[in-house]
């Protein structure tokens, strides 16, 4: 176990007469060596909190944090973690050349290891063109990237990304996206949060869904699937309950999406699902990869934490 | 150390690339243009007028480069957050305090050097025209004011950082430090004449009040010991001793706020 956080609580006092705030409320979870973790939530359900008691910023009320099995106290992660925060500000004077630098220097570099793996970064992440630029002329999408080479300079052995993909036009997301499977396949760590839960789904071995400071659920990758084994998902328009009814019987399964249903039909039944579809005239509005995407689980148990 | 150093270079390059210092530079210029100007209309008092605007013109460049860009150089790390990303590095917050002191102290220091500079042009040139009127002029007096004021800078960064250590915006930490340097500034004379026999005829002052300012006096930093305007103005000499006493002032000063500083940074939380 790399990191793991037991019952942890933190409250914020925003100050004289303001009501105070609980981030975090009990969360329990652990980080494994060489996965990729996800922690997703709604707003304010105290991912952030959670990553910047990890990195020794702010202090748990209550609870308790282990890298390594030893306390954080004892065991600061700052040497072998590595940093994304959410909209990352840079210096704006300085260039990303100088901030690599800098980056290096802290982590104990040589001059020669800085400006290796610094070339390295920025080609990978497109960054070369503009690295003698001052960094209050980058886009949105450039400091994102920007902070990534930050982060990953040192070549850190766990990497923690907060919102890795904000602000990232495609071309962007497809780099940061190909450089966390780049990191998976090093064996790194990976600790991450993000709202873009496509990507956390594709990236992700364990994803945590937190809300109101606690863990609510933990999925594995096998949990999109369910028990449905091997099919094919077909999004359908609007079903009768007699089509419902026929493609039940012929062995089916259905779930109620937006503008239409979803079939799960298991590869042996395929053909005769599909004669029964094409000779109704149902139209097909498209396939589905998976019976349930992270975006229903999360949609259904947020719903299922409010009601 | 090397976190430390590494950390005060970033803030040096932050701070001498801001383009306030070229409106600060500029008006330090007009400033010594002004007296290069007007220096013919004060008589006899040529050397004297030009030895105070100079130092006066460095003085006030000073202040506006540590209260615009100095102040921001390290509480703005707090106001954007910049700190977390620095603070995940292997960087204690102490070596933070002292690499954001020592780079804002570097910032300083080569701005009033490149105005020092220009101000000894200045008293070069009213020197060559106005020989007969430098007549108690001395360089090295000179000078030394100007040393002095650099190290009044220098206590006043330790008070910049020692206030952007304990709040969260770089505007609070303005106000504060800009109290701080007015009241630093004024506290010896207010001393002075509460002890003098005038304040004792007052009767509106009261003993606790006395007593207060007293107290306040030690905790205060006290600026007036590194003015050395009046004595570089009349070419007086200035005794070592007073030398040591203003210097060392001025070291263990801005070493016990940074001291505290680091100490209360290291317990601060950063939301």
């Amino acid at each position: 176990m790399v990191i793991e956080l037991k019952s942890v609580s933190k409250t914020y006092n925003p100050g004289l007469f303001k009501k105070k705030v609980k981030a975090v409320n009990g969360l329990s979870f652990d980080v494994r060596q060489g996965e990729v973790f996800g922690l997703i939530g709604p707003n304010g359900a105290g991912k952030s909190t959670t990553i910047r008691m990890l990195l020794g910023l702010i202090r748990p009320d209550k609870g308790a944090i282990h890298v390594h099995g030893k306390p954080l106290r004892q065991s600061p992660i700052q040497r072998e973690v590595g940093y994304l925060p959410e909209n990352p500000y840079l210096y704006d004077h300085l260039t990303l050349l100088e901030l690599l630098s800098f980056c290096g220097q802290t982590s104990g570099l040589s001059a020669a290891r800085i400006k290796a793996r610094g070339e390295e970064l920025m080609s990978k992440l497109n960054l070369l063109d503009a690295q003698k630029r001052p960094l209050r002329t980058f886009s949105k999408g450039m400091l994102q990237r920007a902070g990534i080479c930050f982060a990953l300079l040192h070549d850190p052995s766990m990497v923690i990304l907060d919102e890795p993909m904000s602000g990232l036009d495609p071309i962007g997301r497809k780099m940061v996206f190909d450089l966390v499977m780049e990191l998976k396949q090093q064996g790194k760590t990976v600790f991450f949060c993000s709202h873009i839960l496509n990507d956390v789904e594709r990236l992700c071995d364990r994803i945590g869904l937190v809300d109101q400071g606690r863990m609510i659920r933990e999925f594995k990758r096998q949990d999109f699937l369910q028990s449905i084994g091997k099919a094919a998902f077909i999004h359908t328009s609007e079903l009768s309950q007699g089509q419902l009814d026929r493609v039940q019987s012929l062995g089916g399964s259905i779930r109620k999406e937006a503008g239409g249903h979803l079939l799960a039909i298991p590869n042996d039944k395929y053909y005769l699902v599909n004669n029964f579809l094409e000779e109704s005239k149902i139209e097909i509005l498209g396939c589905r990869s998976e019976w349930r995407s992270l975006e229903d689980l999360f949609m259904l148990t947020v719903k299922e934490q409010i009601q | 150390m090397k976190s430390v150093f590494a950390l005060a270079v970033i803030t040096f390059k932050e701070g001498i690339r801001n383009r306030a210092l070229f409106g600060i530079g500029l008006l330090a210029l007009f400033l010594f243009g002004l007296n290069v100007t007007v220096a013919g209309f004060f008589m006899r008092e040529i050397g004297k007028v030009t030895v105070d605007m100079n130092l006066s013109a460095i003085s006030l460049a000073g202040l506006l480069l540590v209260f615009f860009v100095g102040v921001n150089l390290m509480a703005k790390d707090i106001d954007r957050k910049t700190i977390h990303l620095v603070l995940s590095k292997p960087i204690s917050r102490a070596q933070y305090v002292w690499g954001k002191y020592l780079g804002i102290l570097f910032f300083v220091t080569m701005s009033l050097m490149l105005l020092l500079i220009f101000s000894c042009m200045t008293v070069l040139l009213l020197l060559k025209i106005y020989p007969d009127y430098f007549l108690g002029f001395s360089w090295s007096i000179f000078l030394v004011a100007c040393f002095f004021i650099l190290v009044k800078f220098w206590v006043l960064t330790a008070i910049i950082v020692f206030f952007s250590s304990l709040t969260t915006s770089s505007l609070i930490t303005l106000i504060f430090s800009l109290s701080s340097y007015i009241a630093g500034v004024t506290i010896e004379e207010v001393v002075f004449y509460l002890r003098s026999e005038l304040a004792a005829q007052e009767k509106i002052i009261s003993e606790s009040l006395k007593n207060f300012i007293d107290v306040i006096s030690y905790v205060l930093p006290n600026f007036s010991v590194f003015d050395f305007t009046l004595e570089a103005a009349h070419g007086l000499n200035i005794a070592s001793q007073r030398l040591l006493v203003s210097f060392g002032y001025g070291v263990i000063y801005s070493t016990i706020l940074l001291l505290i500083a680091s100490f209360v940074f290291s317990r601060r939380e950063f939301n």
